[in-house]
This record gives C-alpha cells, structure tokens and sequence, in this order.
C-alpha cells in the first residue's frame, strides 16, 4: 500500500502545488462522478436544501431584513471562502482557501448554511469553472452539509462545554474542513465499487493525500482564523453575535 | 486574490453577440442535456467533440484564448491528475516504468485509458460549462431558473449575494494591501491574525451594510415578498430552431456515445 501512496502523494503534491500555485481540493470536477452517484448525490442533498429554504422563507415573513442579512453574510463567507492562505509546509510558495462553511454555520445556523454553501458552489461552478454543475449534489454534501452540520455541533458542544469563544470558533472551523474532506474522499472512494477496489481504502488513501498535502494545516489554519473572527466582533461589536444568536446574552463579560 | 478578480468577471457574458442573445432556457437545456450525454459517453470521442465545439464557439464570439484557458487550469490539472493517479492504480499490464527520485512509479495501460476516459470528460464537461458562463449574465441566469421552478428565496439569495460579492471583493482588497503594505503580513503568524482581523471586519461591514441594504427596500415597498423583477421574452424563431435542433441532435450523440472504442 505504501509503495502505492507514495508516488500518489508526490504526484498531488507537485500538481498542486507547482502547477497551480494555488490548491483547490475540497470540490469534485466537473465530468468525474458518473451518472448514478451524480442522481444519489442530489437525492440526497435536496432535502436539506429544501429545508434551508424553508427556513429562510419562514423567517422572511416574520422579520422582512433577513433575506438580506443572509444574502449579505453569505457574500461575506464567499468571500472569506477565496482568501490565499500561504502553505506553511511549502514556506508561502503556494496558497491555499478557506471553506468557510464553518463560520457560516455558527452565524447562519446549519439549515441556511447548507443554502448558502449549496449558492456559492453554484457561482463557483459557473464563473470560476471551480467544482461542476453535475458534481452539485455531491459538493453540496461534503461541503454544505457535512461541513456546516459538523461545524455547528462542534460549536455547540464547545459552548456547552464552556470553553473560550476562540476555541469554540476554531473547533467548529476546524472540524468542519475535515468533515468536508472526508466527505469528498467518501464520494471519490466509492467510485472504485465497481472496479472491484476497496472503498476504504481508496477514501483513506485519498484523505491521507489531502491531509499530508495543503488540507492538514488549512484545518488547523481555517480553525484559527475562525477562532479570531468571532473573538474580533465579540469585542467590537457583540450585539452582531447576540442578533444572530452565536452568543445568549451580549451584556455579560465573556471569556474569549 | 488576484486571480478571482480577474477570473471572476461576467464581462465577456455582457456583450452583445449571437450566443449572448440566445434565450436563457434554451442554453439551459443545452447544457444540461449535453452535460448528461458528456457523462453517459462511454467512449473520449464525445467530450473531447464538446471540447472542441466549445472552443470554436467561444472563438466565433471572439473570447480571448488567455480567458478561456485561465478558466480551465484548475481543472486541466485535476484531470492530469485523475490521469496519473488512475494510470498508477488500475490495470495490470504494464504500459510504462519509471524512477523519480528513487521511487519506481509503473503506469498500466488499462489505468491510462479509463484514466483518459475520465479526464476527456473533466475536459468536455468543464468546457460546455464555461461556453454557458461566458455567455449568460446572472440576473438572465435567475430568470432562467425560475421558468425552470427552482424556489425564488434561493434564486433571491443567488442575486444577492452575486451583486454583493464584487462589491466586498473590492472593500476586501483594499484592506489587504493595506494590511500588507503596513507589513501586517511580514510573517506567517502576523498574516493569520491579520485575516482573522480582516474578516472579522468583513462580516461587521457586511452586517451594517444588510440593514441599509433592508432600510432602502423598506423604503421601495418591501415587506418580505419576492424581489424578482426580470422577466423572459417569448422565444424567437433562433430560439426555437436551436431548440428542435438540439432535439434531434441529442439522439445522435447518445447513440456515438454509446459506442465501446476499447
């Protein structure tokens, strides 16, 4: 096995990093999943899409400014989701990017987050050709729900466990990366059913070569760059985490 | 951030040329059908014949070469990489062996053709998939799925954050060089912080700028209803030929598609 991941690993690594400078892994091409996991994907991700749709519709009614709130905090993690984030291991000469699915749970809540990722991955797909239209379903999964789903119950659990915003902010950045790769690693692992390869051990090969190329340390980054975000608002401005619910009370002194 | 920016733009999409002007449905239905046909294909023929059609239509609307490949280099080298990664794990006959820093890499001849199979799909899906983006703005593109019933909060949310990225992209840009330019990204711990600082700033501005943003819609009337305005033209006679032309072009493909080369 490790005669076969070695070369694996130094082909990812020289494709990912000399070859495009930047590192785009957690999202499948377009083309590479085949018809019938791309209609299970999308089995499986439209519920939850459509229960995030619900919830905004819902909300709509009740209070008219969340449409744009949520349109506007879900630009802002687009954008987050894009900032260059230097390797460490390669000392800066290629960047890597947040999935940003992490924060966008803890302030959006996991139903709307999965709108809201499954949104940025369509853009994504159409105007930077970075994930595909028939690879939605399976995107969505991995990034949108996987992501924010873990991410959430990480923060949540965190806050249970009382511990200081930052931690709580970077285990929900943190786990939900590793979430949404493993997520991916699932889908490209259960391709090789068919030909007769073993699915563990193809998602474990694969989610060694995202882990031991940029994706390890981007983890660990994202989760600290989370960590930061809400412990900076919670300083300048708590009333914006009280507002979306992150925090129960904006008036008692915190631990961050 | 430099290459969203010059990536991310839907200004070849704005001009005005014969594929600019096709109906919306239509370009949806061709993308869609011929994105199924190009992953039914069993043989490289069919998406690498989408491959090339794309290119010449995208040429005959004059879309500068740089453009279109800039588009295509992230998934020109997964593909490379499908290609490489299949050619070393599937197969058994052995089609090439060789050293790399002391490691023996053997590539199998099976592995490279279905490897090639794969990637001539990445190829010929990601093509049709830029012909469509070049070619259709976002608020045509919103119309479009709402002929098509997809949920207007969704289709709501997708104007808004489009028209609103562009926007942050800007403010966030300046703040970057900013912060680089006042050596707040001198090492790799500063430049962490300074991106925690950077969007936690992103989010509050983002925040303020939602409840403008909501006070000049209060204004104009809304009160939580839908905020779609654009609506569709009938389809032309261009339109409908395109239409009964994809209709009896469809068949052919599936059936070239289906035909086993190896």
């Amino acid at each position: 096995m490790l005669s076969r991941i070695i070369p694996v690993f130094t082909l990812s690594f020289f494709l990912f990093f000399a070859a495009a400078n930047t590192a785009y892994a957690m999202h499948i091409t377009e083309g590479i999943l085949p018809f019938r996991w791309v209609i299970t994907w999308f089995a499986v991700s439209v519920p939850f899409v459509g229960i995030g749709v619900y919830h905004v519709k819902r909300k709509k009614k009740k209070m008219p400014s969340y449409l744009p709130l949520v349109g506007m905090l879900g630009a802002a993690v687009f954008v987050f989701s894009c900032f260059p984030i230097p390797v460490i291991a390669l000392n800066g000469m290629a960047t890597s990017h947040p999935c940003g699915t992490g924060m966008s749970a803890v302030l959006l809540g996991p139903f709307v987050s999965v709108l809201v990722a499954t949104i940025a991955l369509l853009i994504q797909a159409l105007f930077l050709a970075h994930g595909g239209l028939t690879t939605l379903g399976g995107n969505i999964f991995s990034m949108g729900i996987l992501g924010s789903f873990s991410g959430y119950f990480a923060f949540k659990i965190a806050q249970r466990c009382k511990l200081p915003l930052f931690w709580c902010g970077f285990l929900a950045g943190m786990i939900s990366d590793v979430f949404t790769y493993l997520g991916t690693s699932i889908e490209l692992g259960l391709l090789v059913i068919n030909t007769g390869g073993s699915f563990f051990k193809a998602a474990a090969e694969i989610f060694g070569v995202f882990m031991m190329t940029s994706q390890g340390i981007l983890c660990i980054v994202e989760g600290v760059v989370v960590g930061f975000v809400l412990v900076f608002i919670y300083k300048r401005r708590p009333g914006i985490l009280f507002h979306l619910g992150v925090v129960k009370d904006d008036t008692k002194p915190m631990q961050t | 951030m430099d290459f969203f920016h010059h990536t991310f733009s839907d200004v070849y999409a704005r001009k005005n040329n014969w594929l600019t002007r096709i109906d919306v449905r239509v370009k949806l239905f061709y993308v869609i059908s011929l994105l199924a046909i190009n992953l039914w294909a069993k043989n490289i023929f069919i998406p690498l014949l989408f491959l090339s059609i794309s290119f010449i239509v995208l040429f005959s609307i004059r879309t500068p070469l740089f453009a279109i490949l800039r588009s295509m280099l992230i998934p020109i080298s997964f593909a490379i990489l499908i290609l490489i990664v299949k050619g070393l794990h599937e197969g058994e006959k052995e089609w090439l062996s060789l050293s790399i820093v002391g490691y023996k890499m053997t590539f199998r001849e099976e592995g490279l053709r279905s490897g090639l199979h794969t990637c001539s799909k990445v190829l010929g899906g990601i093509s049709l998939v830029i012909t469509f983006s070049f070619t259709t703005t976002i608020s045509r593109l919103c119309a479009g799925l709402k002929w098509f019933y997809v949920p207007n909060t969704m289709i709501e949310l997708l104007a808004f954050m489009y028209r609103y990225i562009f926007l942050l992209f800007d403010e966030v840009s300046t703040m970057w060089t900013a912060q680089k330019s006042r050596l707040g990204h001198a090492s790799w711990g500063k430049m962490i912080k300074s991106s925690g600082v950077l969007c936690g700033l992103l989010i509050m501005r983002a925040f303020d700028r939602a409840e403008r943003t909501y006070e000049a819609m209060y204004v104009r009337g809304y009160d939580g209803g839908s905020i779609l305005t654009v609506n569709l033209s009938p389809w032309r006679k261009e339109d409908y030929a395109s239409f009964i032309g994809m209709v009896f072009v469809a068949p052919m493909l599936v059936y070239t598609g289906n035909i086993y080369v190896w």
